[in-house]
């Protein structure tokens, strides 16, 4: 059963092992073009459903109620092309995009790449902080867990990896700040600037990742703790401890690291709501408020980002697959 | 101190419906001992007891005593030290004993550091001298899928006997290798003993005993049923299924009946026939023809081809060039046997509801299955059994039945008793031929032992290797 | 022969469940007995406000307490697990079908076809999950079929990839080569060697694809842009009564349970993950 597992997971990135270091890098830099062409073409599809007073509402939106007129309308009618026939409205708005002409905000009139340049850092710290953490949690308690496939730590660790799995990083967060924050008055709630700010949301987000991540790494272990290979390398004489550190390690950790491809996906969803629980001043977050905003170029700008750094944290497992690896150098 | 360096006294194993019968033995420096016997006959699980790695839930008994020094079996942990060192054990399977993503040398290297305790520098020459006088030394670098059986075989030896162990057991070293391979790992067994160490063999192979020498015990279901010095026992045997188990070699099976009158017009025939395959080519110019009832065998090393061909006749692989005539009138004329039993079929349906899904496709007559079974030896019973619930043996007769009731004029049987045990592999293949002789069904019969197919086979053709070449054979005792 | 036609349908499309499927399968059904007999055996509105009676503890009357408005939480759980239940059954039903039928003819057929399908399937999977659905939810706020849609375009691509991958192996097949030769046609191969093996897996995507679609449609709620109020939606509830958690914990910790409890019984019921 979990040989077929391991099978069925190593399929879904089979097709990266082929290429080389080359292609592979390639089909990473196609992936981006293609995210930049679909964000493009939705946030396009979004500006031409705006209903038809959109631009007075942004105008008021951004220069307050008072101060809208019909000039202020056009400059937003303008920067949308809402004035312009679809098609060349769309190269229009596609040729920007190449040229990473953003726009500005709707609603803070900022450039939209200042805006995202402040809220990229702020999300990556916590993203960082996350996938750290979570990589401290789930992959050591998985290969100890799958040393030992249905011993006492293997049921508990998965007993709390289906809870945690249950629970969407939304819950997790509430639970963590009633339990913190409100009821123990430990940790701030929300909000941004002291290290302790961090803690909640960066523990939140790990503890989802870790919750996958330690079954990955258990069924990995496991796989390879019951291989031939591991069984030949102990009776060759090297004992459990090298056999662990020579064969066991890499061996586990090249699905791990191949899944966390995977889980990016999670990251990535999570930032969003994450953010927005603890007010962070992340992509997340504002991608979220422009939503709300119907802010279109922060719509576009934010969806682009993160759509990217999804790429670019790809593209790193990528990397570090091929490096632990050394059938996909030789392949 | 005893002359004897392992001695193993009333060894018994139980657990999950295994029970082994105590079994002793002594062995001084230089003797062998090979333990022959069928799958299930529990010759693997006597090396494990006396390795100490046994399965969970299976217990060793009994006493060991290895270089003097004395073990309880029922101890599983107090052989550990010796791994390596004192004890050797060669995988069944080496492809996949090899650490996948480790380069051949390191895994070797790794062993003359750790378990022989040489510096670096010093395991690194050490491991490219074990693999350059195995013949190796272009191979080091590579990972484990990049070498051949064979060669994943040698370089499991060097990383296992790196330590220097005295004692080396082999857990079927020869399996899944063709001839000449498995000639070549029995030279390499051999040296243990020939410098003054132990050599256990476990095989299921006949043959393999015989070349190894020594003592030989013949197992069959946990009991000894037989042993003795090889010379006697593989020539002489005198326990009942010693005698059963060395008739089932191919050297000493009856020869089918003779063809007799062969002016019928070929069932199929091939003619200038090239195939490439990676951008290897796999044969060229390839003519052959198959007439009704004739047995016609396809031996050569593996990756030549021998499916390849068999598929092309069929139709269901296209040849790159040349010619195929199939004879007329026979649209489900053509069917195959497969080398693994279970995977050519569904396991998820009954064999009962296979075989009426055969009948109600093509209208096909009831009344002939009963004795058609009978003859085959199938018991009705089996019908109500999924594909994985019946015996491998029994479920390759299944297929045969199942093409049979098509009265197909050609079958390509590839290496269809390669899974079986010897004594099912003999009942099995001496009804294959009997029927298609009957039936005037041609048979293509694809195998990697050579005596099987200078044995049962009308005529042979050899892939690989040499130039392709159709042999026109008259059953020449010498291939035997 | 009558006997045997019943339990191989069985074998079909009731897999034999282990524990931990059948604790989940328990668990979905009292979920969905609590979340269709409520309406039967209640006289509760969702949307009726009573400010009168806000934040009241659990009563006869009022088993689970009310919420903020003084809307019955009874009903308004029992509708928003209809309301995820429907959208996880809308959308992995419209996602299973097609995913699984483009995944056996691109297994099976090959070539140029099924690069086209695969490069449109890895183009799909460009963008993370979420990311699409909220660019669909940007261009129609607060609708539920924009929402439905974006699931679904996420959901099928794992349909496809695990049927094609799995489909690609079995046509190349003994079993199906020995079907074929024996004069068997596609229909026939599909039944006996294709979807038997594909079942299993195909159930266990769906559970997990249900479970991915309501925390989906929960976590736009609960960041506001899913559904609108007043409906009742299980990451909107948690939402909308979080500033209530001095005066009424039990009320925030509805949904919050009721949403694990869900996503928990659908995770347990899809078994081993086959990615």
């Amino acid at each position: 059963m979990s040989e077929t597992l391991a099978a069925r997971s190593t399929s879904r990135w089979a097709s990266r092992m082929t290429t080389g270091l080359g292609g592979l890098l390639l089909q990473r830099l196609f992936q981006a073009g293609l995210v930049a062409w679909m964000v493009g073409t939705l946030t396009f599809v979004l500006t031409r459903s705006l209903p038809g007073d959109m631009a007075y509402r942004i105008a008021a939106g951004r220069y307050g109620h008072d101060m809208v007129n019909t000039s202020a309308a056009e400059a937003v009618r303008a920067e949308l092309a809402l004035d312009q026939p679809a098609l060349s409205a769309y190269f229009g708005w596609l040729w920007d995009l190449v040229q990473l002409d953003l726009g500005r905000s709707l609603v803070s009139g900022e450039r939209v790449v200042t805006e995202l340049w402040h809220q990229l850092g702020h999300s990556l710290g916590l993203a960082t902080m996350a996938v750290l953490l979570s990589l401290l949690l789930g992959p050591p308690l998985g290969l100890l867990a799958g040393l030992k496939p249905n011993g006492v730590l293997d049921r508990v660790s998965e007993v709390a990896a289906s809870v945690l799995r249950a629970l969407p990083p939304f819950a997790v967060g509430l639970i963590l700040i009633l339990i913190f924050s409100v009821s123990l008055g430990w940790l701030p709630a929300a909000g941004h600037g002291r290290s302790a700010h961090s803690v909640l949301p960066a523990l939140t987000l790990a503890l989802a990742l870790a919750a996958i991540s330690s079954r990955v790494a258990r069924n990995a272990m496991a796989d390879v703790s019951q291989s031939a290979y591991y069984a030949f390398s102990r009776t060759k004489g090297l004992g459990e401890r090298l056999s662990f550190m020579r064969h066991g390690l890499r061996n586990a950790a090249v699905p791990v690291v191949a899944y966390l491809g995977v889980q990016f996906v999670y990251l990535i969803e999570g930032v969003v709501v994450v953010e927005t629980l603890f007010a962070w001043p992340g992509i997340g977050h504002a991608l979220v408020h422009a939503i709300v905003a119907r802010d279109v170029p922060m719509i576009q700008g934010t969806a682009l980002v993160m759509g990217l750094m999804f790429v670019a944290l790809n593209t790193v497992v990528d990397l570090i697959c091929y490096w632990l690896d050394p059938r996909r150098r030789s392949a | 101190m005893s002359a004897y360096l392992l001695q193993a006294e009333d060894v018994t194993i139980q657990g999950e419906g295994v029970t082994i019968a105590p079994f002793s033995c002594a062995l001084e420096a230089g003797s062998r001992l090979t333990l022959l016997g069928e799958t299930g006959s529990g010759k693997s699980l006597l090396a494990q007891a006396i390795m100490g790695t046994l399965p969970r839930g299976l217990r060793a008994r009994g006493r060991l005593v290895i270089d003097g020094e004395t073990f309880d079996a029922a101890d599983d942990k107090s052989r550990r030290a010796l791994w390596g060192r004192r004890l050797a054990l060669l995988p069944q399977e080496p492809w996949h004993a090899l650490d996948p993503t480790m380069r051949a040398v390191s895994q070797v290297a790794e062993s003359h550091r750790h378990v022989a305790g040489r510096d670096r520098r010093h395991a690194q020459q050490a491991a490219w001298a074990d693999l350059a006088e195995l013949g190796l030394a272009e191979a080091g670098g590579k990972l484990p899928g990049e070498l051949s059986g064979g060669m994943a075989q040698r370089v499991a030896f060097a990383a296992a006997s790196a330590g220097g162990a005295p004692i080396v057991i082999a857990d079927e070293p020869t399996k899944g290798l063709d001839a000449p391979r498995r000639d070549a790992v029995v030279e390499l067994l051999a040296r243990t003993p020939e410098s003054g160490g132990v050599l256990i063999t476990i095989t299921h192979d006949i043959d393999v005993a015989r070349r190894l020498g020594g003592e030989v015990v013949i197992l069959r279901q946990g009991q000894v049923v037989e042993r003795g010095p090889a010379q006697q026992v593989l020539t002489h045997p005198q326990s009942e299924y010693g005698q059963e188990l060395l008739g089932a070699e191919p050297s000493r099976w009856p020869r089918p009946a003779p063809l007799g009158e062969t002016a019928q017009a070929p069932v199929v025939s091939a003619t200038d026939l090239a195939k490439a395959r990676g951008g290897r080519e796999l044969f060229r110019e390839l003519s052959l023809t198959v007439r009704p009832g004739e047995i016609v065998g396809v031996v050569g090393p593996s990756g030549c081809g021998k499916s390849t061909l068999g598929d092309m006749l069929l139709g269901v692989t296209r040849a790159d060039d040349g010619k195929i005539q199939r004879a007329t009138g026979h649209p489900l004329g053509f069917q195959k046997l497969y080398q693994d039993p279970p995977a050519a079929f569904s396991p998820h349906w009954r064999l009962s509801r296979l075989l009426d899904d055969l009948v109600r496709r093509h209208r096909l007559d009831r009344s002939v299955i009963p004795p058609l079974m009978a003859r085959l030896g199938l018991d009705e019973r089996l019908l109500e059994r999924h594909p994985g619930e019946i015996s491998g043996g029994e479920l390759q007769r299944f297929a045969i039945l199942r093409v049979l009731l098509l009265e197909p004029c050609f079958l390509f049987a590839d290496e269809p008793t390669s899974r079986l045990d010897p004594i099912t592999q003999r009942s099995t293949l001496a009804l294959l031929v009997e029927l298609a002789r009957e039936r005037r069904c041609g048979v293509m019969l694809v195998s990697h032992d050579p005596a099987l197919i200078g044995r049962i086979c009308d005529r042979r053709i050899s892939l690989g290797g040499e130039p392709v070449s159709e042999v026109r054979q008259t059953l020449d005792p010498a291939l035997a | 022969m009558n006997g045997s036609t019943l339990t191989s349908t069985r074998r079909l499309f009731l897999p034999t469940l282990n524990g931990r499927q059948r604790l989940g399968a328990t668990l979905l059904a009292l979920l969905l007995a609590f979340a269709w007999l409520v309406p039967w055996l209640f006289d509760a509105d969702p949307a009726r406000q009573q400010l009168t009676r806000i934040l009241q503890l659990p009563s006869l009357a009022e088993p689970l307490g009310t919420d903020h408005l003084g809307r019955s939480l009874l009903a308004r759980l029992a509708s928003a697990v209809r309301l995820s239940l429907g959208m996880a059954l809308l959308s992995v039903a419209s996602a299973a079908i097609p995913g699984v039928i483009l995944g056996v003819i691109a297994g099976w057929r090959g070539g140029w076809l099924d690069r086209v399908l695969g490069s449109l399937a890895d183009a799909f999977l460009a963008l993370p999950g979420l990311l699409l659905v909220l660019l669909l939810v940007a261009i129609a706020p607060g609708n539920f079929w924009a929402l439905y849609v974006g699931i679904s375009l996420v959901l099928w691509i794992e349909y496809f990839r695990v049927v094609r991958a799995r489909t690609r192996v079995l046509v190349a097949s003994p079993q199906l080569e020995a079907s074929r030769l024996l004069g068997f046609g596609p229909l026939y191969l599909f039944r006996r060697h294709l979807w038997p093996e594909l079942a299993p897996q195909v159930l266990t995507l769906a559970a997990f694809g249900a479970a991915s679609a309501i925390l989906a449609m929960a976590a736009l709620g609960f960041v506001s842009v899913g559904l609108r109020p007043p409906t009742a939606e299980l990451g909107l509830m948690m939402i909308e009564l979080l500033p209530y958690y001095h005066e009424a914990p039990w009320a925030m910790a509805q949904p919050i349970l009721v949403l694990f409890v869900l996503v928990l019984s659908l995770n347990l019921l899809a078994g081993r993950d086959p990615r």
